[in-house]
């Protein structure tokens, strides 16, 4: 690039960046700063309004500005302060979580995973051996069946309730986990699948599979409505018992069932989802070059042997970023959750209900128990998770990296 | 793969095709199906009418368009999207081309953070944008939900277009240097026209995300009636004690299907757009 002066450089580059630089202060840095401090506040229903004399309070919130100054709400109840202790609402969320036994238990959850990590380990080492002693599948199987003996030896069950019992959040992000173990690698395979399908060669009506194929993702941007759509199939008299009445079986309530409501979930959601891994794959099956596949065809690999030799490691530099974002967008899910159960169904009352990940419990404690202060507490916690897996992905994937760096 | 197949593998091939096809089709034709059905059922307890057309009315769509404030929801959808699209596009074009182009420090950092910052969960920051909004004056006009969305699609559109520009060849715009442009001439002549199909997927991102959206438009924009989105304002027809699920079908098909029509005349400008850019490595 040619040089220009230093000062001329920095005004240039401000013009082009100002808009944005002003957009992610006031939208976005300035709602965490304020919900950060709000996270420390006993704000909720009962403290709605803020005490303007109060520093930070009175700097922070919009409402203590100087144009609101005066007109600042005062109603009748206390003006919401400073939780005692300070913590007091990340207390609240994290419940027991952090006391011995709920440690105890997480620990003994950990423990067995070890031998799926040292499978890992180990085969990465034979991955440079020339001829390992043992193929990497028999490795992985015998640690799964060694993690199963671990789990029930040491009675994991038990140590699940027990953190079950420790709060709403171990259950609730939990369960989010699960969502996102549940969704996205079933959306890649299916993505995986119908991409290569569809680029394979001879294939009849290849334009008309993937205009159709494709149609999903048009309306995930409408996921609200659609989700309403999805929620008609799975309820009393909806299409599916309808079509089970027909063969001869007996309806279920789906959506009142804790698992069946998760899978009807989970279900929708990959409809809406997995033709951008169709996409995204399809684009990079398509930079491959052909004849890759001659040579190895040549050396009569099979099928299968291409697919994991060549094509997958081919692709996984395009696909591991979007992987990586549809799963932090598969932890934020909220429209598709909330238009087909509401975090539903609740098996008792003030717990949450089996369908409710951390998006919908997060929107509930806001505008349902109008819990400001617990609510932004839960969302820092959040924000500090998701951000260091960002930043781990982006180390993985050194997407930040510019093309002439 | 270039071997000729055989005819199992065909069969099976088509059979996945065509089960997918089936299960990507049949929730938008469910839809379609019910928005024609008489009355206020969603169900034909005819089974053979959730599949084929048995009846067919077109009085849920006049009911929608002459009776209830749907046109109007609709204008302001247009209108809000529209205007989401324009400010997206003139923001993050060349908030993009700074980040590709000129190295700069904190341009890392800078990138880095504007990542980071979407992770912070939108919904929960809801609050705040509410009450900065209030005190802009903008809580509950369009301008704020315009304000609100664009910022949104700052992020995804940034790194986008960044990476857009990243993939053309900075030779031209050193060249026209060379004869005399300054960083602004070559960005609007040079570097602009040259990324159209990333300008195409930023803008239908843009106006997706201010046309489908659901939770700051119900927020933001709660009240009047007549000053409502279109999706806020149908899923409130939802939430009816007795709900008109035929004008409910009706109005998402009208909302829903110039999107899908949108999205395949686009499709292949989406695909390049989106390889070329930000979820490529």
């Amino acid at each position: 690039m040619i040089s220009w002066s230093r000062r001329r450089k920095f005004l240039t580059v401000l013009l082009f960046v100002a808009p944005t630089l002003i957009g992610i202060l006031l939208f976005n840095i300035f709602p965490i700063t304020l919900s950060t401090y709000t996270s420390f506040t006993n704000r909720n229903k009962f403290h709605p309004n803020p005490d303007c004399d109060v520093g930070l309070t009175g700097v922070l919130d919009p409402l203590c500005w100087p144009a609101f100054r005066e007109n600042a709400p005062k109603g009748l109840a206390e003006p919401y302060r400073l939780q005692d202790p300070l913590i007091g609402n990340y207390q609240g969320v994290i419940g027991t979580l952090f006391t011995g036994e709920a440690l105890g238990a997480l620990l003994q959850i950990g423990i067995c995973f070890v031998p799926l990590i040292a499978a890992s380990v180990v085969n990465r080492r034979f991955a440079k051996m020339a001829s390992p002693p043992v193929s990497p599948s028999v490795v992985w199987l015998g640690a799964l069946v060694l993690g199963l003996v671990i789990a029930f030896a040491l009675n994991v069950g038990e140590a699940f309730g027990a953190l079950e019992s420790s709060g709403d959040f171990f259950v609730v992000v939990f369960r989010t986990i699960l969502f996102v173990v549940a969704r996205v690698p079933l959306t890649f395979l299916i993505g995986l699948t119908l991409a290569l399908i569809l680029n394979s060669q001879y294939l009849r009506g290849r334009t008309f599979f993937r205009v159709a194929l494709f149609v999903p993702w048009a309306a995930s941007s409408l996921a609200i409505l659609m989700a309403l759509v999805w929620q008609f199939f799975f309820r009393e008299r909806g299409v599916l018992n309808q079509v089970l009445q027909l063969v001869g079986l007996d309806p279920f309530a789906w959506l009142s069932n804790g698992a069946t409501a998760f899978g009807a979930i989970v279900a929708t959601d990959i409809w809406f989802s997995y033709p951008f891994f169709m996409l995204a794959i399809l684009g990079a099956l398509q930079s491959i070059p052909g004849d890759t596949y001659e040579a190895a065809e040549v050396d009569g690999a099979s099928y299968w042997q291409q697919l994991r030799k060549i094509t997958l490691p081919l692709i996984r530099p395009a696909i591991l970023p979007a992987v990586v974002l549809t799963s932090i967008s598969a932890f934020q899910m909220f429209g598709t959750a909330w238009a087909i159960t509401r975090g539903g169904p609740v098996v008792s009352a003030g717990q949450p209900g089996a369908t409710e990940f951390v998006i919908v419990y997060a929107y509930k404690q806001i505008f349902s128990s109008q819990n400001y202060g617990r609510a932004s507490a839960f969302a820092v916690i959040l924000f500090i998770f998701l951000f260091a897996v960002t930043l781990y992905s982006l180390r993985l994937t050194r997407i930040t990296k510019g093309a002439y760096e | 793969m270039n071997r000729q197949l055989s005819t199992r593998a065909r069969i099976a091939q088509y059979a996945i095709l065509i089960a997918f096809t089936i299960f990507a089709l049949y929730p938008v034709w469910f839809a379609i199906l019910a928005s024609g059905r008489q009355g206020d059922r969603l169900y034909s307890l005819n089974i053979a009418g959730m599949f084929l057309p048995v009846e067919w009315t077109f009085e849920n769509y006049q009911a929608m368009l002459f009776e209830k404030p749907l046109l109007g929801w609709l204008r302001n959808s247009l209108y809000v999207a529209s205007l989401t699209t324009i400010a997206s596009l003139l923001i993050t074009t060349s908030a993009a081309f700074a980040f590709s182009r000129f190295r700069f420090r904190g341009r890392e950092f800078g990138l880095i953070l504007l990542l980071a910052m979407q992770t912070f969960p939108g919904v929960l920051a809801l609050i705040a944008v509410a009450q900065v909004l209030t005190a802009l004056g903008l809580y509950r006009t369009h301008e704020g939900l315009i304000l609100a969305y664009t910022t949104a699609t700052l992020v995804f559109s940034t790194w986008n277009m960044k990476g857009y520009f990243d993939t053309i060849p900075i030779d031209l715009e050193e060249a026209a240097m060379i004869d005399g442009c300054g960083p602004i001439q070559s960005f609007i002549l040079i570097a602009l026209p040259l990324a159209r199909p990333a300008l195409a997927v930023t803008a239908l991102l843009g106006f997706l995300s201010g046309w489908g959206e659901f939770i700051f438009a119900s927020v933001l924009v709660p009240a009047p009636d007549t000053m409502k989105l279109a999706v806020p304002g149908l899923f409130s027809l939802a939430g009816d004690q007795n709900v008109p699920w035929g004008y409910f079908a009706a109005g998402g098909m009208m909302i829903i299907i110039p999107t899908i029509i949108v999205f395949l005349f686009l499709q292949r400008q989406l695909q390049a757009g989106l390889m070329a850019g930000g979820v490529k490595g």
